[in-house]
């Protein structure tokens, strides 16, 4: 689909759209419906976009191997840290209540750096599916 | 007849799970096996879901103004069982490209019939 002019142009318009679609799920799921796994699909949905109308080379160049594969260990760290951050400040693993001045902006606080964390690994994780399974096709003669 | 009616919602899901069951069991190509096991799947979301949801009911969040919230609890299951059925569809996806690549065919016919040829 590389020469297609209408898909490339329509692609090139909707991308920032669907990017910015994600961040509003990842952020308004602290008010309502929304959160970590909504937003990372969501935006792991606007890159494989990109990748099947602009092919597998240019989208590696977007998201480089290295970037998506540090970022897939990177959300888990994050999650993981902030229960450790918990420990660290006098409550148990994951406990929101002691990360900020008072309980509610700690538990703000907690959910927000939680849920970042899974947004950043479901969406490099479904990305990394996404190209292992398109560069093997290429692979494969197809 | 209106009680039937009221629980259209079922009547999808039902619907659903015998089209998913049916395409599993039906097809040869594994790769149309795999859509009928996602839309089964789908359908086992909606079976937890929709009695979850109460008409008129928001969010599970306290605020004033609203005093019916729907059941946060089948949400929070599904958003499992959606992650349980992508790593499911990838691992089954990944089978089937390792499958054409060692007999050259996704059809279940072809494939059992080179393995019948080989013994």
């Amino acid at each position: 689909m590389k020469n297609d002019l209408v898909l490339r142009v329509v692609a090139k318009i909707l991308l920032p759209f669907m990017l910015m679609f994600a961040l509003y799920v990842q952020f308004h799921g602290d008010f309502g419906p929304g959160g970590g796994f909504q937003a990372g699909v969501i935006a792991a949905a606007a890159f494989v976009f990109y990748i099947i109308v602009y092919g597998l080379s240019a989208g590696r160049r977007l998201a480089p191997d290295r970037v998506v594969e540090a970022m897939l260990a990177a959300g888990v760290l994050l999650y993981a840290g902030i229960g450790l951050a918990g420990i660290a400040l006098g409550g148990n693993f994951l406990d929101y209540f002691v990360l900020g001045a008072d309980p509610v902006a700690g538990q703000l606080r907690g959910i927000f750096w939680v849920e970042a964390g899974v947004g950043i690994t479901v969406a490099s994780v479904m990305l990394k599916l996404f190209t292992m399974f398109s560069a093997r096709a290429r692979g494969d003669g197809q | 007849m209106n009680a039937l009616a009221a629980h259209y919602a079922y009547w999808v899901t039902i619907g659903l799970m015998v089209a998913g069951l049916v395409i599993l069991i039906t097809r040869g190509n594994l790769l149309k096996k795999l859509i009928g096991l996602a839309v089964l799947q789908t359908s086992v979301y909606l079976l937890y879901i929709v009695p979850g949801k109460l008409v008129g009911g928001t969010a599970p969040i306290v605020a004033a103004g609203f005093t019916t919230y729907s059941n946060p609890l089948p949400h929070v299951l599904i958003l499992t069982a959606i992650v349980v059925g992508v790593a499911t569809l990838a691992l089954g996806l990944a089978i089937v490209v390792r499958i054409r690549e060692a007999y050259g065919s996704i059809e279940e016919e072809e494939i059992l019939a080179r393995d019948g040829a080989e013994e």
